[in-house]
């Protein structure tokens, strides 16, 4: 090559000299047509590859196709007058993933091989029926294999001699969970500010009688390019980067991995902190499906790939995971797929069919999803709780007049609340595929999952429901409805033995959001964004309002992982000024103001779950007097040593400035020669002070006009 | 106590001064008519007619016999502080943005605005010289290279001028030597105001930064910085008491965006030493554009936004409250 290189070279300099000699002589001459044919004894050296390289390369080969086809093995064997039903049957099997342009089933001695080929028209489709159809269940004796016809290339060029992979050093982050060792049980946050130049984590500095400036933990420019996110159960800090994901943890936060996923936007951990899944609306370049990944998060390995469908009009998270991790699942237009981890494919090899299937969610303790599908030509709306992987349905409840359904369980998992729209009109738009509906009202269908047989009951609203929130571990729920200005709260508790009944209603409040308390009892009801922040605490043991204050134009509330506070925040992405974040106590006493330059979000870095037993929970409760005395101590001793400091702090300031005064008024009277120099020798310098010693009041009369009136004497 | 208002401005106060011996206060507005008020009982004194623009800064001399102001119709004046008359009017080619009388009263200068292609520059005459005011040539110009100046005032004892710039930037100007003897660039927002101690041994910073820092005036060393959640516009140093007061407020075009109900148009009083804030004075309901204190220390003074100054006598539990240390 870098001889042609040097030919081309010599030849282009001699072309120039020629043209600069054709131009002497042009000017002096007629130009002569210059010759463009070559030379008798020239030979061609430009290869082929060098003058249209680009377009050789999209130059067909002969094994373009190969990756389009798929071989299936353990076919039945039959003789020729069954071959046609079975490839009605294949055809049917893998067509799905598919046009399948040519088939071939061998055949010998008039019955097929028990092996076939089968071509479609793009790799993708090829590598979509190997990974869903390997392993299909025929039937009892026929579970097919399926690989591509490619992959027999490379799998015959695997070496014989086996290299044990080099061990990967192993690289100690030391202690993910350190910050649970304090004994104060300080809690940790992430916050985002100078517009999301900068990110730290801090540390909340705040007992209950002592305020203390948070501390900063760690600060880092640019950490993340979007925002962060912490994992379930706080180990671990993701930040989000143009190349994919990064994870932090650890007492200094270092990194613990990445995952290559370019232009990722949104992710999702597994509540057991095993598997990442990430998401990037990238268009997909290679043939492996790619927008969304399933990771391990510990070893860094991609998992899984899957498409994203956009047809569907799908909420992230997409894949919703069990509490154990074992399962994951994502529904699309007539399928719920669940997937296994420990084979990261489809439960039992195939998706239940739900035809319509609207959305569903877990229950959170238990492996049990709740679906519900609308109406569906004289068959009723449906919500039905089935059991994974058993999919045994456990609990089906018919609705009419359904609109839209939302489902909210609650925390432990004992209940899950079924929020129905209902119309009592719908018309059928005939252009569009859609209905509208009028006369919207609205129930609550409340399935108490711990009972047998799963009992429902019935709260219903006329108004238009604006939140709705279950007690994290409790029997209560709250939920704001009314229009503005005329909204209400109402709170429900449920009765040990199935009763619901009303606790009260809050009326006429700005609220559009409720947060409850991770521990449950306390609820914070606030009017963001629009409602300008007003909040509200609301003890629901009694009942009582604690606090009704605000904070201006708050656009987040956010519960520490123990109860004990409340952050809210004006967040630069929702507001323009004032920009900060505030801390509460559980109680709506205001803490600490943080205002902070284009501040971002703050996210309390999650706690995991107690590893006390509900035993030992109990006991502590019962001698909470003998804690609570202790803890009083103690805070009382750090209120008086934070005041102590505070009191040596400024001593020393005052000394320092005392120094500096003394030094500045001898300066001062040392000048004074020069002063009454410039002021024609009058001194000025205490004139304040003197002026009043002075100050005399004086009393000035005028005579200003004389008026004389007759009065009449009668 | 209840504040007396002054209210004889149609839009809103640029700067406010007392006099030597407090018995007077200067305001200036952004209408053409700077005034004069008693500020024991809040009579308006008279006023000083002559420009066509807004006026952004004034100054009285240290023996209350002339006036300085310098407006944004191109012009600076000196009047006669008695009579109101007009002495002399110094044209220049942009805004006047900042002026002051010199320590004797014998020089004066001000500075004006980068624009319209013309350079930010401090002008100094010598009020004694008739033809240099006739003649409009000053004693010295001072080129400022880099960012506009924004407030100015005079060193002590007439060596130098010191230069709040646009960018954050505080400065000495030599005054016979045009040179820049020392830069310090602690704010990173346009600075709003500044002004010296009863002494002069320490200046006070006003900076949109939404903090106003306190610095040594010989050396512009930074000594204590108070923070508030509003761009600050005035500050000022307590000639009796170690407290200075803050005033200021959002942005007259943000204005719609925030609450009132927050207050953030307090003047607000921190404890020069321990940067810790103790007290609000609110009333105004624009932000404040300029804060005094009686040269006694008994009452201060603010302008704001809104047209008016309010003028404050201090409670004799102001002079009681004691910081624990």
């Amino acid at each position: 090559m870098a001889a042609d290189k040097g030919d081309q070279g010599s030849r282009k300099a001699k072309r120039s000299e020629s043209s600069v000699e054709n131009h002497i002589i042009g000017s002096d001459e007629e130009e002569e047509e210059p010759d463009f044919s070559d030379p008798e004894d020239f030979v061609d050296d430009i290869k082929e590859e060098e003058l249209l390289g680009d377009l050789l390369k999209q130059r067909p080969k002969e094994t373009d196709g190969i990756d389009n086809v798929v071989v299936v093995d353990n076919v039945p064997v039959v003789g020729p007058d069954r071959v046609a039903k079975l490839q009605n049957v294949i055809k049917k099997i893998f067509e799905k993933f598919g046009k399948i342009v040519t088939e071939h089933y061998p055949m010998e001695d008039g019955k097929t091989k028990g092996y076939i080929f089968l071509e479609y028209t793009s790799p993708i489709h090829a590598q979509e029926a190997v990974l869903n159809t390997n392993g299909y269940k025929l039937d009892k004796t026929h579970t097919f294999a399926v690989n591509l016809l490619s992959d027999f290339d490379k799998y015959e060029n695997v070496p014989d001699e086996w290299e044990p992979p080099a061990p990967k050093p192993y690289h100690d982050v030391g202690n993910l969970r350190y910050w649970l060792l304090d004994p104060d049980c300080i809690d940790q946050y992430s916050i985002i500010y100078e517009g999301g130049e900068k990110t730290a984590i801090m540390q909340n500095c705040i007992y209950l009688n002592s305020v203390r400036e948070p501390v900063i933990i760690e600060e880092r420019p640019r950490w993340t390019e979007t925002y962060v996110r912490w994992s379930p159960q706080g180990n671990y800090l993701a930040t989000f980067h143009q190349k994919g994901i990064a994870l932090w943890g650890g007492e200094r936060f270092d990194q613990i991995m990445r995952y290559s996923h370019p232009g990722v936007q949104l992710i999702d951990f597994s509540p057991c902190e095993r598997y990442l899944v990430t998401f990037s609306p990238l268009p997909e370049k290679s043939e492996e499906p790619q927008a969304i990944i399933i990771w391990d998060l510990r070893t860094g390995h991609k998992k899984r790939g899957f498409h994203c469908e956009t047809t569907t009009q799908a909420t992230w998270p997409i894949f919703k995971w069990s509490q154990d991790g074992e399962y994951f699942a994502r529904h699309t237009t007539d399928t719920l797929s669940v997937y296994e981890t420990s084979t990261f494919r489809l439960l039992e090899n195939k998706s239940l069919r739900i035809s319509a299937i609207k959305d569903f969610s877990w229950c959170p303790s238990d492996n049990i999803i709740a679906y519900w599908v609308p109406e569906q030509e004289n068959v009723p709306a449906r919500v039905t709780l089935i059991q994974i992987p058993s999919r045994k349905e456990i609990c089906v409840r018919n609705l009419f007049n359904v609109a839209d359904c939302r489902m909210h369980w609650q925390k432990n998992g004992d209940y899950l609340c079924v929020k129905v729209d209902r119309y009592s009109k719908a018309k059928k738009i005939e252009d569009k595929d859609a209905v509208k509906y009028s006369g919207i009202y609205y129930n609550f269908e409340l399935f108490r999952i711990r009972e047998k047989q799963i009992p429902v009951d019935k709260v219903e609203c006329k108004e238009n429901v604006l939140a709705f929130a279950w007690e994290p571990n409790g029997h209560k729920f709250a939920y704001i409805h009314g229009e503005s200005p005329r909204i209400s709260v109402s709170f429900y508790n449920i009765r040990p033995g199935g009763k619901v009944e009303q606790m009260k209603v809050l009326e006429r409040r700005s609220a559009n959001h409720l947060f409850w308390s991770p521990m449950g009892q306390f609820v914070v009801l606030a009017g963001l964004r629009n409602m300008n922040g007003v909040l509200e605490f609301v003890d629901t043991a009694d009942m009582t309002v604690m606090a009704q204050t605000e904070h201006f134009m708050a656009t987040d509330v956010e519960w520490d992982p123990t109860g004990r506070y409340v952050a809210t925040g004006v967040s630069w992405w929702g507001h323009k000024v004032d920009n900060a974040y505030w801390i509460w106590s559980f109680q709506g006493r205001l803490l600490s103001k943080q205002p902070m330059e284009r501040f971002c979000q703050l996210l309390w870095r999650p706690r995991p779950l107690s590893v006390l037993t509900p035993e030992e929970i109990k006991e502590i409760k019962k001698n909470l007097k003998k804690y609570s005395q202790k803890f009083e101590a103690q805070d009382r001793l750090r209120q008086s040593t934070v005041s102590t400091e505070l009191i040596q702090k400024r001593r020393q300031l005052i000394e320092e400035y005392e120094k500096f005064r003394t030094q500045r008024e001898e300066e001062f009277h040392h000048f004074k020669p020069r002063r009454l120099a410039l002021r024609n020798g009058i001194d000025t310098d205490d004139l304040g002070n003197r002026a009043e010693e002075e100050y005399e009041e004086e009393i000035v009369e005028f005579l200003l006009k004389v008026e004389e009136t007759l009065i009449d004497e009668e | 106590m209840k504040p007396i208002m002054l209210h004889g401005h149609e839009r809103s106060i640029t700067q406010i001064k007392y006099n030597l011996e407090g018995d007077l206060i200067f305001t200036c507005a952004k209408d053409s008519q700077p005034n004069v008020w008693y500020s024991i009982n809040g009579e308006r004194l008279g006023s000083y007619r002559g420009h066509n623009g807004a006026v952004w800064c004034i100054d009285v001399s240290w023996d209350t016999t002339q006036v300085l102001t310098g407006s944004a119709d191109n012009t600076c004046r000196l009047w006669d502080c008695e009579t109101g008359k007009e002495l002399a009017v110094l044209e220049t080619l942009t805004a006047v943005r900042s002026c002051g009388f010199s320590y004797s009263g014998r020089t004066l200068m001000y500075s004006t605005d980068k624009t319209m292609g013309h350079p930010c520059e401090i002008h100094i005459y010598d009020v004694r010289d008739s033809t240099q005011v006739s003649n409009q040539s000053p004693a010295m110009v001072i080129p400022s290279e880099s960012s506009k100046i924004t407030a100015a005032i005079w060193g002590p004892y007439e060596e130098y001028i010191i230069t709040g710039h646009e960018n954050g930037e505080i400065c000495h100007f030599d005054v016979k030597t045009c040179e820049k003897l020392i830069s310090v660039k602690e704010h990173n927002k346009p600075i709003n105001d500044i002004q010296a101690s009863k002494d002069m041994s320490m200046v006070i910073s006003a900076s949109k930064d939404f903090t106003a820092k306190l610095f040594e005036t010989a050396t512009l060393r930074h000594m204590k910085t108070y923070k508030t959640d509003r761009p600050v516009n005035s500050a000022a140093i307590s000639p009796v008491m170690d407290h200075v007061v803050l005033g200021g407020g959002q942005e007259a075009m943000d204005v719609t965006t925030t609450s009132t109900r927050i207050g953030k148009f307090d003047a607000k009083f921190f404890h020069l030493v321990f940067e810790e804030e103790f007290g609000r004075v609110k009333g105004h309901f624009g932000p404040i554009n300029s804060v005094a204190f009686h040269p006694d220390g008994k009452s201060y003074s603010s302008g704001g936004e809104d047209g008016y100054v309010r003028v404050h006598t201090f409670d004799p539990e102001y002079f009681d409250f004691r910081f624990e240390y």
